[in-house]
């Protein structure tokens, strides 16, 4: 049987993108893994940023409360929108160069790894606050009103009643921007994380066959994200819920 | 006269420069029905809005057994625990099974045990014969069978007044008749309640008292028996003669 694996002397292209999958078939496993921890690890963890900022700016106060809590509530709302100004006006790249020196130059020893987890973090939670605030303006406010006419309380109303529907209406977003740092975490290179576009780069150069390369991590990426779109695809259809229902029947007998 | 609940003391309501209110004075006392009627934009639903401190007046008081209802989230919340309020629009939540809708409030509100929340739920959806779905969702249900939901779900938090801000206004015909009669039946237990209808029959019929308003003011108080045969205001009479008309 032919081993395509076992090719000693690649002539075109194709050959030269197997020969070098195995050969540095290590390095981008490697890369492969960590692109995938700092994208899962950075999205989670941006997903949660993006939820609190998204709450902090829909929340409200009533005329009534003490002046200090409606001043302070107004003062982390600003913070929160500058926050997120800031992180949607500027590339990541360039947020990855000035977040991982401007810490190392503070004197705190970051690794690359942490630095481009935490980049990935402020940048996704800059874009999920957006998402999760249009989410909630998404929600008929009728929903509201029906649990304060019963006493809930705003935050109570949001935890119970407003976020679960949001976050149902904006999983296909959230699906987007997991994809979106799958492949953004490549500019994570340029703060030299051993990502899988750092594997290419180094693999390529061994050989100077940068072409072939490349192309070997196009695939990887390609197959990732379209493995996960279709494992979002399946989860969103389970997460629409049944269709039917069925009749309690022993309550059937009302009167 | 037994005691008030409820006194609305000189209410004044703005929308920019359109006033929505006008000096509504209204005392609401335990046990009595009372039906507030009148033509679209004439503030009914501000008025019930704002007596569930949903809508912020402009000025003047709302007053609970004779304390005055704050602008403090804390106070607002105690006080919405214990006056129900019915929507036209039903608001069910719709992440939630009818059963989980009839059980949230009591359980995060009154702290109910589950078992107790789970009993009441059933009681009043029982009663207004909507136990059978408990599982369905309100996307599921009719128009009709989400207002008896959200009738049952107001009743669990045992209110001492229910608001229905025009409970079949947003319903097809065959379906009022469904959410007047469970209305009917909850008159005849003693419930305080307030409604802003259009249904002059059930008015008429239901009401110890009824309220006509126009332009912002209450044009008329008195009771049903005498505001329907013989209204002193004008306006009440040309309104209710549209109504017979029709």
């Amino acid at each position: 049987m032919l081993n395509i694996f076992a090719i000693e002397n690649p002539e075109n292209s194709m050959e030269w993108m197997i020969f070098l999958a195995n050969k540095y078939a290590g390095m981008f496993w490697k890369g492969t893994g960590l692109t995938l921890f700092i994208a899962v690890l950075g999205t989670l963890l941006g997903f949660l940023v993006g939820y609190v900022i998204g709450m902090i700016q829909d929340a409200q106060t009533s005329p009534g409360d003490h002046v200090i809590r409606r001043l302070l509530l107004k003062l982390i709302k600003f913070a929160a929108a500058v926050y997120v100004e800031i992180f949607r006006d500027t590339p990541m790249i360039v947020q990855a160069m000035i977040i991982y020196f401007g810490i190392r130059q503070a004197g705190v020893e970051i690794t690359p790894v942490s630095a481009g987890i935490l980049v990935t973090v402020l940048n996704t939670g800059a874009y999920m606050a957006e998402t999760v605030r249009a989410g909630i303006g998404s929600i008929d406010q009728g929903q509201r009103e029906g649990a304060w006419a019963m006493g809930m309380s705003p935050m109570k109303t949001m935890v119970y009643i407003v976020l679960p529907q949001a976050f149902k209406n904006i999983i296909p977003e959230m699906a987007n921007t997991f994809l979106t740092n799958l492949k953004m975490t490549s500019v994570l290179n340029v703060i030299a994380v051993q990502e899988l576009f750092m594997a290419a780069k180094t693999v390529g150069g061994n050989y100077y066959k940068y072409f072939e390369s490349y192309l070997v991590i196009a695939v990887i990426y390609f197959v990732l994200c379209f493995a996960f779109n279709k494992v979002f695809n399946f989860l969103e259809k389970r997460m629409s819920g049944k269709s039917d229902y069925a009749l309690a029947a022993e309550y059937m007998d009302n009167d | 006269m037994s005691e008030t609940i409820i006194s609305v003391q000189n209410l004044n309501k703005t929308f920019g420069d359109h006033e929505v209110l006008r000096k509504i004075d209204m005392d609401i006392h335990v046990g009595e029905i009372i039906c507030i009627v009148g033509s679209s934009g004439s503030g009914k639903s501000t008025l019930l809005r704002c007596m569930n401190r949903l809508e912020h007046q402009t000025s003047g008081k709302i007053m609970f057994y004779g304390k005055e209802v704050r602008d403090v989230q804390r106070e607002i919340n105690e006080y919405r625990s214990r006056v129900g309020m019915v929507f036209q629009s039903f608001n069910l939540f719709h992440n939630m099974t009818v059963l989980e809708n009839c059980m949230l409030c009591t359980r995060k509100v009154l702290h109910l045990v589950k078992e107790e929340a789970f009993d009441r739920a059933i009681t009043h959806l029982k009663a207004v014969g909507m136990a059978p779905y408990i599982n369905a969702r309100p996307s599921q249900l009719s128009g009709g069978q989400k207002q008896r939901v959200a009738i049952a779900r107001a009743l669990c938090m045992n209110p001492e007044v229910l608001l229905f801000d025009e409970p079949t206004s947003a319903l097809d015909p065959e379906m009022v008749g469904e959410v007047l009669n469970v209305m009917k039946k909850l008159a005849v237990t003693g419930l305080t309640m307030v409604i802003v209808t259009h249904e002059m029959a059930f008015a008429r019929d239901v009401s110890t008292r009824t309220i006509f308003m126009d332009g912002g003011y209450v044009a008329e108080d008195a009771p049903p028996a005498r505001l329907f045969t013989n209204p002193k205001n004008s306006r009440t009479r040309e309104f209710l003669s549209r109504y017979l008309a029709g």
